[in-house]
């Protein structure tokens, strides 16, 4: 059966050493698969339902913890995922000790940068996933433009690429 | 920093938190660009610099960096009250309703339909993530003008093999990072003359 406490702890220990909302899973899928708590399938349609279900991306986790412990598993994952976030207070606090020295300007600079490469690699991953063909890439330009335009809440672009998907796919 | 709005209530607070959050799909290409136009553009409780230097402390901490931005967001709008209803906000709703599909996902996972509706999501998730990106890198080419050619080359540079590694050959999120702080540190720190270096230059002497 599965034991609560530990239950929370892996999930917390695959959160610490994580950046991101999906750098949990592997350490996440080792713990879960070697206590028999998941099987493999779990794990893919966790993420799946974090894709269509609202929230940032590393609400996956909740799903995770409800397809394996049902509510009490959710309510784990979620309180495991919002811990470590809060670390961010004390390397804020650590942080404006040092940045008022050149070079703490300088790699913060740099960071910048990173983000918005690491920004692309995740366009790149989004529009490089199986089901993305020629259209696909169409409805990824339509969707850049129409934000781009600030008109038009993004609910409605996804719901209208929901629309386009149905009638071009179904 | 010009504040044009006076702050907000914990009940207003809460509520937008709760909208970005629920109106947050496909991960954090809209998040991003949800909390960007609600707390820069709309209210202008925040600068463009000022939330690129909270994103960037995000990027230092564990777990998910949005979560970590709702945390200093809050706390810069409402103390530890804000901390407390920012991710009550952010979370709760969200949370609830992926847990619910996770219960009814099973049944239709299979049927056409959602597989075809999800086909048209996806990539638009891409485009919006594409406008995000922009949005971080206008400031960062604006200075580039401003500091000359090289700048803006070593600039363009970092950026794109950030991507590179990370796409080809799969290098830690976390190494990338602080590879780039270090090449930062290297080329864009401010150079003599600067009123920052020599107010160091004299603590050090």
């Amino acid at each position: 059966m599965i034991n609560p406490f530990i239950y929370f702890l892996l999930f917390l220990k695959a959160s610490l050493f994580s950046t991101g909302g999906f750098s949990n899973l592997p350490s996440l899928h080792q713990d879960m698969i070697a206590n028999v708590w998941a099987k493999d399938s779990d794990f893919g349609q966790s993420v799946a339902i974090g894709q269509i279900s609202p929230g940032p991306n590393g609400l996956w986790v909740i799903s995770l913890g409800y397809l394996t412990y049902g509510f009490p598993g959710a309510f784990l994952a979620l309180i495991a995922i919002t811990i470590p976030p809060l670390l961010v207070l004390v390397v804020s606090a650590g942080y404006t000790r040092i940045e008022h020295r050149a070079w703490v300007q300088g790699a913060m600079h740099g960071v910048s940068l990173a983000v918005v490469g690491l920004l692309l690699t995740v366009v790149w991953t989004i529009l490089r996933q199986p089901g993305v063909d020629w259209k696909g890439l169409l409805i990824a330009a339509g969707a850049f433009g129409l934000a781009l335009s600030r008109k038009v809440n993004i609910l409605i672009i996804l719901g209208l690429a929901g629309l386009v998907g149905y009638l071009l796919y179904r | 920093m010009r504040l044009q709005d006076p702050g907000p209530g914990k009940w207003q607070l809460f509520r937008i938190w709760a909208s970005i959050g629920l109106q947050s799909f496909g991960g954090g290409a809209s998040t991003t660009f949800l909390i960007q136009r609600e707390f820069i553009e709309k209210h202008r409780w925040l600068s463009i610099e000022e939330f690129m230097h909270l994103w960037n402390l995000c990027i230092l901490t564990p777990g998910i960096n949005l979560v970590a931005l709702t945390v200093l967001i809050g706390r810069k709008l409402g103390g530890t009250w804000g901390i407390v209803v920012s991710l009550a906000g952010m979370l709760l709703p969200s949370a609830i309703i992926t847990c619910l599909l996770a219960a009814i996902f099973k049944q239709i996972e299979h049927v056409a339909a959602v597989q075809a509706v999800l086909r048209g999501v996806i990539p638009a998730t891409g485009g919006i993530m594409l406008l995000v990106g922009l949005n971080y890198a206008l400031p960062l080419i604006r200075r580039g003008y401003k500091e000359g050619v090289l700048y803006l080359l070593t600039s363009s540079v970092i950026i794109i093999a950030c991507a590179l590694v990370v796409i080809l050959f799969k290098l830690s999120v976390i190494v990338v990072v602080l590879c780039a702080a270090f090449l930062g540190a290297l080329f864009f720190s401010p150079g003599p003359g600067s009123p920052l270096l020599e107010e160091e230059q004299r603590e050090q002497q």
